[in-house]
C-alpha cells in the first residue's frame, strides 16, 4: 500500500523533463519505488528511524526559482573559509552558474550537457550503482526522478590542483518541495581528489525542502579519495543521502561526515573493498538537538583479502534528539588478513534524549581481525577533576569535555582548514565561542 | 597493523588434525527401548484439550492453552535469525509421548521402569538417591513428562517446593495462576504460543521468603520418542530474599530427522532475592553432513525486582538450529542481571542466540559475556539488545563479545542492539574476533604440547570467563562437553 | 595559610588517614614524606575535593575557611592548586581554551574582568617558556600525548598561570629526569613568595636538594610520625622509613 509521500513523489516522474538516455534508469526506478513498501518499525534498516516528517507532506510543490538578490548569502554558504577550492553550486538543485566555478573543468560533466561517451558511462554507473547491497527505495526515487547530475572524472595519474566542492544550497518555499541530487564520481588508476559535498540552507524563513541524494564513486587502482560529507542545512528540512564507493586494487579512501542540520537526515554510507590492499578510513560527527533525528547507516563490505578499514563516529544527543547509528562491517568468505575497526561513543545531555546503536559484524572468514566497540556513557570523571581543580565550574567542564568528544575527530581532520572552519559552528551548539581566533592559536608555531 | 600477516590453518597437517578434532561422536545418542504412549500426529483444540485432560488440569488451565494456541494460529514463524532451516511441519510433530510404565505415574524411585533408570545413569545422571551428587536435586524429563523428582523431602524441609509443574498446577494452582505467563506472555512469540498451548511438563520451584535453598537444583532433559516435539515449561518463583541455584541440562538419541523442543522458561526474582540459572545444552546436533538434530527455539525470561539478581549462564554444544535469548527484565531499582554464554557449534549447526536486558529501575546493572566458537561448516551468532528506559537513572550495562573461527567454511557474527534514553546510564560494547592460528599452534608444539591438547588448551582458555560462573558440578561436565566437541579419536 | 587538624579519611571503606594534623604559616615550604601507601597522595586528593574520598572526622581551614565544604572548583578558586601526580589527558580540548576558562574562573571569582585573549596570550607564551616547553603545546589537546616529563611542566605551568595561594605538589618528582626536576625546582623558587605556601609531597629526597623547604614531615599510616628541619630529609634519604615505623 502507497503512502500519499509515494503517490505524489510518483506524480513528479512525469512531471519533470528528462532527456531520452535517462529513460530506462527512470522507469526503473520508479517501478521499484511504486513497488517498494513504506519502511515502518518493522523495516530492519529502518527500525528506529521514523519517517513522519517526510509522510507528514507530499514535498511536491514547485522548486522555487533562483533570485538574484541573495547571490551574495549564498555565496557565503558555499564558502569554507581559508579554502582555494573548485565549486559547484546548486540552489534547489539547480546549477548556479556564476557560482560554480568548477563548470570550467573538463572533469566536471553536467548529464544534460554530457556526450555519447559520457553518457554511456553514466548510464553504467547508473545501473551499477542499482545493484549495490543496501539498496533502498529512497535510492529508487533517486533513479525515479533523474534528470541532471554530476559526473566528476579525474583521470588517469592526474589530479585536480585544488579540492572539488559541490554544495548543494535549498532556499525553502512556501509549500514543501523536494531536490534530487546525485554526483558519481570515477577516479582513475593513480587518480587523487579531495571532494567536498556541503548541503546547506539559506532562508529568510524555515527551509521545507526534501533533499533526495546519491553520490556513487568509483575509486580505481591505487587512487585516492578525501570526501567529506557535512549537511548543516536549517532545522525544518529533510535530507536522505547514500555515498556508495567502489574501491579496487591499493586505492584509498578517507571520509568525515557531519551531521548537524535537518530535522530528518539519514545516511546510509556503503564502502566496498572489492581488490586486495584497499584502505578505508570514516570518521563523522553527529550532534542533533531540538526534535532533530540524525540516522547514520554504515557498511564495510571486505569482499578481497588484504584490506582493512578504520570507522570512528562520535555523536552527542541533546534536547528530546534522537541518533541512531548502524555500523556493519561484512567480511566476506575470502577475506582472509582483513582488518577491520569500528568506533561508535554517544553522550546523551538529557533524559529526552536518545540513542539507538547497532555494531555489527558478519565474519565468514577466519583469519581476520576485527573489532567493534560502541558505548553510551558519561564524560570521564577524572577529566572532570582535573578542570574543576583548576576553577572550572562542572558545568562549564561538561560543556567543555563534551565539546572536546568531537573536537578530537576535528583535530584529526586531514585538510585542518575545514576543522578550524566547522570548530566554531560546532562550539556554538555547546553555547560557547572559542577564546581565540584560528590566527591566534596558528601564530603559536 | 602492518606488521606480516599471521599464517592460518595453512598447514596441511594441522588442518587435518583439527579436522580430525571435530569430528566427534555424539556420546547421547543411543535410544532407548522404552514402550511410549504417543499421541498420532496433529495439532487441533482437541489436541490441546487432550493433553489438558490427560493431565487432569482445571478449566482454567485448559482455557489458558487454548487462548495461547488461537493465539498461535495467528501468528508467523519469526524469521529475523541468521539462521536457515525447513520449517517443521507442525501438523507432523507429535505433542505428547510417555513412557507407557508412566501411566500412572511412579509412587516412588523402585517403580520407576528400570530401562529408563538404565537411560539416565547412561546420561551420567543417577536418580538413585544414594549415587546422587552430594547436594544436587533432580527433576528427569523424559520426552514429556516428569519421571522422577529427587530428595523432594529434604526439600520440603525447608519449604522449598520442587516439582513437576503437571503437579504443580494441582497442588499449588494459586502460585502458578498467580506467575505462570506473567514473564513470558501466552502470545510472547510464535513458539512461547505453541509451548503455551501444548506443554506437556517441565518443572516448579518455589522458594519461600528468606530461604536460601539447601542444595542444587538440577533438570534433565531427554527427547527420546520418534517425531515428537517437546514442549516443556518451567517456571522459578523466589521468593522475597531467598535464593536458588538451577541447573539444567538436555540431550537425545541420534535420530534422521529434525525434532522440535520448544521451551518456555519463567524466573520471577522478587525483591532481594537471588537466582542462579545454568545450563548445560547437548541436544543432538545431527551429524557431519547436517541431517538430524533439534530445533532449539526457546524462550527464557527472568524478572528482577527490586535488589534482586538473575544470572544466566549457559553452556551450547548441541541442536541443530539454536534460536535462544535468555533474558532479563530488570524491573526494580539496584536489580542485577547477568549472562555468561558459551556457544559451540561444529559441522552444519546454527547458533543465533544471546540475550536481553531491559533496564527499568534506577540503578540496575548488567553484564553480558559471550563467547562463540566456530567451527567446521557452521555458523553462530550473537544477537543481543540492552535498552535503558527513561526512567534507568545510573544504570549500567558492560557487554563482551568475542568470537573465534576455527577454520575458513564458518561464520560469527553479532548483532548488538543498544538503546539508551537516559543521560546518566553507561553502556559499554566490545567485541572481538580471533582465530587459533599457526603460530600459536607451534609454539605449543615447540614447548611439546600436541596440536590436539593445545587446541583444547585455547579454546578453554577463550572459555574462561564463563565456566568459573558454572556451579562446580555443571562446571565438571561442561568441561568434559567442550573437550568431547575438540578431542578426536586418540582421546 | 592551612591548618589541617586531626583529618581522618577512607577510600572505598579504608581509613587511608587517621588523625593528621598540619599547620602551614604563609611564605612556608612543607615536605611531606614516607613509605608508599601512608597516605601522601590522599592528603592532596583529599584537600582538592576528589569524589571518593570521604572525610570522616577533622578540619581544615585555607586562609580561615573551611575548605572541606567546598567544591572543588571552589577550592581551586580559593587559590589551593594540586599538581596532579598522573595528570589525565584529555584529548580534543586544547590546552589554550582550558587554561583561559581556568584563569578567568578564578578572575571572576576574585572580582575580575576576564582577560583579553591577547594579555592571556602573552602571559601564557612566557610561561610556557619558564618550563621549557615549546609553545606549540599551547595548541595541543590538555596533556595529550605529553611524555611524563612534559605532563609535569604542564602542571607547573598552569600554577604559574594560576597564582595560588597553596601549592601541593603531589610527587611531582616521580619519573623525571635530572633536567627537568632543575626546570620544577626552579620555578617553584622563582614562585615563592611571602603569601604563598607550598606542600611538597615526595618520596624521594633529591627534589630537596633543588627545593628547601623549612620543615619536613614524615607520614606513616596516615599520620605524621615526625616533623624537623630540612636536615630531617637527608636522615630519612640515609636510613630510609623502617626505623620510623617501628617508633609509629
Amino acid at each position: 500500500m502507497a503512502t500519499v509521500f509515494q503517490d505524489q513523489q510518483l506524480q513528479r516522474v512525469n512531471g519533470t523533463h528528462a532527456p531520452d538516455w535517462l529513460q530506462p534508469i527512470r522507469a526503473q526506478g520508479s517501478a521499484a519505488f511504486a513497488a517498494a513498501p513504506w519502511p515502518t518499525r518493522k523495516t530492519e534498516a529502518w527500525k528506529y528511524c521514523s519517517l513522519k516528517t517526510l509522510a507528514g507532506d507530499s514535498y511536491h510543490a514547485d522548486i522555487p526559482p533562483i533570485t538574484a538578490a541573495n547571490n551574495k548569502d549564498l555565496a557565503a554558504a558555499a564558502t569554507i573559509a581559508g579554502l582555494d577550492s573548485y565549486q559547484l553550486v546548486l540552489v534547489n538543485g539547480q546549477i548556479h552558474p556564476e557560482l560554480s566555478s568548477a563548470l570550467a573543468l573538463e572533469q566536471v560533466v553536467l548529464f544534460e550537457n554530457a556526450n555519447t561517451d559520457q553518457q554511456a558511462a553514466i548510464a553504467e554507473q547508473l545501473a551499477n550503482a542499482r545493484q549495490q547491497s543496501n539498496h533502498h527505495l529512497f535510492n529508487d526515487l533517486n533513479d525515479a526522478v533523474l534528470n541532471s547530475g554530476v559526473l566528476v572524472t579525474i583521470g588517469r595519474n592526474s589530479q585536480l590542483d585544488k579540492p572539488l566542492q559541490i554544495c548543494s544550497i535549498n532556499t525553502g518555499a512556501e509549500s514543501a518541495y523536494s531536490v534530487n541530487s546525485r554526483v558519481l564520481v570515477v577516479l582513475e588508476t593513480n587518480a587523487e581528489l579531495t571532494l567536498i559535498e556541503q548541503f546547506a540552507s539559506v532562508s529568510a524563513h524555515d527551509d521545507n525542502s526534501f533533499t533526495n541524494n546519491q553520490t556513487d564513486i568509483q575509486i580505481g587502482d591505487n587512487a585516492r579519495l578525501t570526501h567529506y560529507r557535512l549537511n548543516r542545512m536549517q532545522s525544518a528540512s529533510a535530507f536522505i543521502g547514500s555515498s556508495r564507493i567502489d574501491l579496487q586494487r591499493d586505492a584509498h579512501y578517507q571520509a568525515f561526515h557531519l551531521g548537524l542540520g535537518s530535522a530528518l537526515t539519514r545516511n546510509d554510507l556503503v564502502v566496498n573493498h572489492n581488490i586486495g590492499g584497499s584502505h578505508s578510513e570514516i570518521s563523522g560527527v553527529y550532534v542533533p538537538q531540538g526534535s532533530q533525528l540524525v540516522d547514520f547507516h554504515t557498511c564495510i563490505e571486505h569482499a578481497a583479502a588484504h584490506c582493512t578499514s578504520n570507522e570512528v563516529f562520535r555523536g552527542i544527543i541533546n534536547d528530546q534528539a534522537k541518533a541512531v547509528f548502524n555500523g556493519r562491517i561484512h567480511i566476506h568468505k575470502d577475506a582472509q588478513k582483513t582488518l577491520a575497526e569500528l568506533s561508535n561513543k554517544n553522550l546523551l545531555l538529557t533524559n529526552k534524549a536518545e540513542i539507538d546503536t547497532k555494531p555489527e559484524l558478519e565474519i565468514y572468514a577466519d583469519d581476520v581481525k576485527c573489532a567493534h566497540g560502541a558505548t553510551v556513557a558519561q564524560l570521564d570523571d577524572k577529566a572532570r577533576f582535573y578542570l574543576q581543580s583548576r576553577g572550572i565550574s562542572e558545568q562549564d567542564a561538561q560543556v567543555m569535555l563534551s565539546f572536546g568528544f568531537i573536537n578530537e575527530l576535528l583535530d584529526a581532520l586531514p585538510h585542518p582548514v575545514i576543522g578550524d572552519w566547522l570548530r566554531p559552528l560546532l562550539a556554538q551548539r555547546f553555547g560557547r565561542a572559542p577564546a581565540f581566533t584560528t590566527e591566534q592559536v596558528e601564530a603559536l608555531s | 597493523m602492518t606488521d606480516a600477516p599471521t599464517p592460518v590453518l595453512t598447514d596441511p597437517e594441522a588442518n587435518q588434525e583439527i579436522h580430525q578434532r571435530f569430528k566427534k561422536e555424539y556420546a547421547a545418542g543411543f535410544i532407548s527401548d522404552i514402550e511410549s504412549d504417543t499421541l498420532l500426529p496433529g495439532l487441533n483444540e482437541d489436541v490441546v484439550r487432550f493433553i489438558s485432560a490427560k493431565k487432569g488440569e482445571p478449566e482454567w488451565m485448559t482455557e489458558w492453552r487454548l487462548k495461547a494456541y488461537r493465539s498461535w494460529l495467528e501468528m508467523v514463524e519469526p524469521d529475523w535469525a541468521h539462521v536457515q532451516y525447513d520449517k517443521p511441519d507442525f501438523q507432523a510433530l507429535s505433542y505428547y509421548s510417555a513412557p507407557k510404565s508412566m501411566a500412572d505415574g511412579p509412587k516412588s524411585l523402585d517403580e520407576v521402569d528400570p530401562e529408563l533408570l538404565r537411560t539416565y545413569e547412561k546420561l551420567g545422571i543417577p536418580l538413585h538417591e544414594q549415587l546422587m551428587l552430594a547436594g544436587v536435586a533432580v527433576d528427569a524429563v523424559f520426552d514429556s513428562v516428569s519421571v522422577a523428582t529427587t530428595f523432594r523431602d529434604k526439600l520440603a524441609e525447608a519449604g522449598v517446593i520442587f516439582m513437576p509443574i503437571s503437579e504443580a498446577v494441582h497442588k499449588h494452582p494459586e502460585l502458578v495462576k498467580k506467575y505462570l505467563g506473567t514473564v513470558v506472555p501466552q502470545r510472547d512469540n510464535f513458539y512461547a504460543a505453541l509451548n503455551s498451548a501444548v506443554f506437556s511438563d517441565g518443572s516448579f520451584v518455589y522458594i519461600p521468603k528468606g530461604v536460601r535453598c539447601p542444595m542444587e537444583l538440577s533438570t534433565y532433559f531427554r527427547i527420546n520418542e520418534a517425531k515428537t516435539g517437546q514442549f516443556e515449561r518451567t517456571l522459578i518463583i523466589a521468593d522475597e530474599g531467598s535464593h536458588v541455584s538451577y541447573l539444567e541440562g538436555c540431550t537425545a538419541p541420534m535420530r534422521d530427522e529434525n525434532q522440535l523442543h520448544a521451551a518456555v522458561v519463567e524466573l520471577i526474582a522478587l525483591d532481594d532475592a537471588e537466582i542462579k540459572y545454568s545450563t548445560v545444552q547437548n541436544w543432538y546436533p545431527g551429524d557431519e553432513e547436517g541431517k538430524g538434530g533439534i530445533y532449539n527455539f526457546v524462550t527464557k525470561r527472568a524478572v528482577a525486582h527490586t535488589n534482586a539478581k538473575v544470572s544466566w549462564t549457559q553452556v551450547e554444544t548441541g541442536s541443530a538450529v539454536t534460536w535462544k535469548y535468555p533474558s532479563c527484565i530488570l524491573k526494580g531499582d539496584n536489580a542485577v542481571g547477568e549472562f555468561y554464554s558459551v556457544a559451540l557449534t561444529n559441522n552444519y549447526q546454527q547458533a543465533d542466540t544471546g540475550t536481553k536486558m531491559i533496564h527499568l529501575g534506577k540503578n540496575t546493572r548488567s553484564t553480558i559475556i559471550s563467547k562463540g566458537i566456530s567451527a567446521g561448516k557452521s555458523q553462530n551468532a550473537y544477537r543481543g539488545l540492552v535498552r535503558m528506559n527513561p526512567n534507568a537513572a545510573g544504570a549500567r550495562n558492560y557487554t563482551q563479545c568475542d568470537s573465534l573461527l576455527i577454520g575458513d567454511q564458518c561464520g560469527a557474527h553479532t548483532f548488538p542492539y543498544i538503546e539508551s534514553k537516559h543521560p546518566s546510564a553507561v553502556i559499554e560494547h566490545e567485541a572481538t574476533t580471533s582465530t587459533v592460528s599457526d603460530d600459536q599452534l607451534f609454539l605449543c608444539r615447540q614447548r611439546g604440547i600436541d596440536t590436539e591438547k593445545a587446541v583444547s588448551m585455547i579454546v578453554n582458555g577463550f572459555c574462561k570467563e564463563v565456566f568459573k560462573e558454572l556451579p562446580m558440578e555443571f562446571a565438571v561436565e561442561a568441561g568434559k562437553l567442550l573437550e568431547l566437541s575438540l578431542e578426536g579419536s586418540v582421546g | 595559610m592551612i591548618s589541617i587538624s586531626n583529618l581522618h579519611a577512607k577510600v572505598e571503606d579504608k581509613p587511608i588517614l587517621k588523625g593528621l594534623n598540619l599547620d602551614i604559616k604563609p611564605g612556608e615550604i612543607h615536605a611531606i614524606m614516607g613509605p608508599n601507601g601512608a597516605g601522601k597522595s590522599t592528603l592532596g586528593n583529599v584537600l582538592a575535593g576528589r569524589d571518593g574520598y570521604e572525610v570522616t572526622a577533622g578540619s581544615a581551614t585555607l586562609n580561615g575557611k573551611d575548605i572541606l565544604a567546598l567544591e572543588a572548583e571552589e577550592r581551586a578558586r580559593e587559590g589551593l592548586f594540586l599538581a596532579f601526580q598522573y595528570p589525565v589527558e584529555i584529548p580534543g580540548v586544547s590546552n589554550l581554551e582550558f587554561l583561559k576558562a581556568s584563569v578567568d574562573a578564578i578572575r571572576a571569582h576574585q572580582g575580575k574582568e576576564p582577560l583579553d585573549s591577547v594579555s592571556f596570550l602573552k602571559k601564557a607564551r612566557e610561561k610556557i617558556k619558564a618550563v621549557n616547553l615549546d609553545q606549540s603545546f599551547l595548541k595541543r589537546g590538555v596533556n595529550e600525548g605529553f611524555s611524563g616529563g612534559e605532563k609535569k611542566r604542564n602542571e607547573l605551568m598552569q600554577m604559574m598561570m594560576l597564582e595560588p595561594s597553596l601549592c601541593i605538589l603531589d610527587e611531582t618528582d616521580s619519573g623525571l629526569d635530572i633536567d627537568a626536576l632543575q626546570v620544577v625546582a626552579h620555578g617553584v623558587n622563582a614562585m615563592r613568595d611571602p603569601n604563598r605556601s607550598f606542600i611538597i609531597v615526595t618520596h624521594y629526597q633529591r627534589l630537596l636538594d633543588y627545593i628547601v623547604p623549612d620543615y619536613v614531615h614524615v607520614l606513616a599510616d596516615g599520620k605524621i610520625v615526625k616533623s624537623g628541619g630540612k636536615e630531617l630529609a637527608l636522615e630519612l634519604e640515609e636510613k630510609g622509613y623502617s626505623w620510623l615505623e617501628s617508633e609509629a
